[in-house]
């Protein structure tokens, strides 16, 4: 049934797909099929964050997106997070805040603020990024070592 | 590879990337037998896939389809099907010009869900809690679509039926919707978190300055998202005064679309609709009974 390999960088390197079913999810590529498990699962409803990548530099959903729906795309996740400057960064950030307790969000969180960043720059205000991380839960922290942690990635020197 | 998600062997559907819009059709319609649906965004779609609401044997994508444009044109704006909603938001005249249709995209899931989510996969779900039809009522918006038997224009009150009900035929698509005009507008919700989560009752409301009339539409129950005429008629043909929004949002929170369910009461809707009303109208910028 399926007519073509699809073609997906991830993390810098080309991953091997070929023989994957049409319906599976980018989150199941990354996490089975390519043994990347920095990406979370804590829903699977896109209700709460933990599964966010970057596609071609824009969050994402990893748990509702079909992998053939982003063939030919860059995807970065919180593994390439060493090789990603706005990643890099935000991790930092988040070290130094102390941003996580159990850490299950932290990825979500960090792939989802370096993805703000890069669409609205560094300069973005600070309630415009909070707003844009809506989407992402934390059932630990209360939240308020996270919004430093925004803080922190915000100002901090380039 | 092993666990709950681990990919199957078997897919439980073929997915296909037309290029061209007559091949999407085709495909739609050559899956009559096990059946064939189309995927924008996928984000309502893979979730009734996922609780076996949906079973079709084929998916068509239109991600190949060049219909993620965004155009104003004498004052109308167009946007296609498959636009990403965050793109939407995005456009500066589309923040200037329909401020209420920003804040109801702006009010959809979350950025990442935005990044993904279309206005045309919106449209086919037809939600009754959807964010973006009441204010496509508000605005008259219409829907082009296309399929085997041509091309057709069907505003959106027409085209919105019920929960996963709309005017589409078998084969038809929605190409792009349109907004005939800027207005001043804006749109309000009430839910318990901000983000991805349904609105327990949402109002949007819109200013004509060309026919000097209001539009106001309700969300957030069953059947549909809903147009309030009589309501807007009491908000009269300009800046209305305290007495007429006092009785616009008294006639509003009567209103028979509304009703209880397990996301909020019929008594705390009916509340709700007024203040939401109120505050919606008062958001909306006039001097001097024109609209800025
Ligand atoms: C976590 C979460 C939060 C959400 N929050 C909100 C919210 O706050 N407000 C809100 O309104 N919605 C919300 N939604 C619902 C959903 O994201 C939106 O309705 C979105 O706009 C759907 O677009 P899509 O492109 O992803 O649709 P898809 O899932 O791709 O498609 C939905 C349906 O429309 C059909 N379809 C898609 N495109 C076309 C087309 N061009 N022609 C004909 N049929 C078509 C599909 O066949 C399918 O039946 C949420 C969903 C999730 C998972
Ligand atoms: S696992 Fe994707 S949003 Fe929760
Ligand atoms: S640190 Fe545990 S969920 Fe956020």
């Amino acid at each position: 049934m399926t007519e073509t390999v699809a073609h997906l960088t991830v993390d810098g390197a080309p991953a091997d797909l070929a023989g994957m079913p049409d319906d599976e999810r980018l989150l199941d590529t990354l996490r089975w099929r390519l043994g990347r498990k920095g990406t979370k699962e804590g829903c699977r409803t896109g209700d709460c964050g933990a599964c966010t990548v970057l596609v071609d530099g824009r969050s994402t959903l990893a748990c509702l997106t079909l992998t053939r729906e982003v063939d030919g795309s860059d995807v970065t996740t919180i593994d390439g997070a060493a090789r990603d400057a706005e990643l890099s960064r935000v991790t930092r950030a988040f070290a130094e805040a102390g941003a996580l307790q159990c850490g299950y969000c932290t990825p979500g969180f960090v792939v989802a603020l370096a993805g703000l960043l890069k669409e609205r720059g560094r300069a973005a205000p600070l309630e415009e990024l909070l707003d844009g991380l809506q989407g992402n839960l934390c059932r630990c922290t209360g939240y308020a070592a996270i919004v430093r942690g925004v803080a922190l990635a915000r100002e901090e020197a380039p | 590879m092993e666990g709950p998600h681990a990919p199957r062997a078997v897919p439980g559907f073929e997915l296909v990337a037309p290029a061209s819009v007559e091949e999407a059709i085709a495909a739609l319609r050559a899956a009559d037998d096990g059946g064939a649906t189309a995927i924008a965004g996928g984000t309502d779609l893979l979730l009734d896939l996922d609780d076996g609401r949906l079973a079709p044997r084929r998916v068509v994508s239109l991600r190949r389809l060049p219909w993620r444009t965004l155009d104003w044109l004498d004052g109308a704006l167009t946007v296609g099907a498959t636009l990403p909603l965050r793109s939407l938001e995005d456009d500066r005249e589309v923040r200037r010009r329909l401020p209420g249709l920003w804040q109801a995209v702006h009010a959809v899931g979350s950025v990442a869900l935005r990044h993904r989510a279309t206005l045309g996969g919106n449209l086919g779900r037809s939600a009754p809690a959807s964010d973006l039809i009441p204010m496509l009522l508000a605005l008259d918006a219409e829907v082009d679509l296309v399929g085997p038997r041509g091309e057709r224009r069907v505003p959106v009150d027409d085209f919105v039926r019920a929960s996963r009900r709309t005017a589409l035929l078998p084969g038809e698509l929605i190409r792009s919707v349109r907004v005939p005009e800027p207005r001043p507008s804006a749109y309000l919700w009430q839910r318990v978190r901000p983000a991805n989560d349904i609105s327990q009752i949402a109002v949007a409301v819109a200013f004509s300055p060309g026919r000097r009339h209001w539009s106001i539409a309700v969300a957030g129950m069953p059947p549909r998202p809903a147009l309030l005429p009589d309501v807007a008629r009491d908000l009269g043909d300009g800046a209305p005064s305290d007495a007429a929004l006092t009785a616009a949002a008294a006639r509003a929170s009567r209103a028979v679309p509304i009703t209880g369910d397990q996301r909020a009461s019929e008594e705390y809707r009916r509340r709700l609709v007024g203040t939401l009303l109120t505050r919606a109208v008062r958001a909306v910028p006039f001097e001097g009974g024109r609209p800025l």
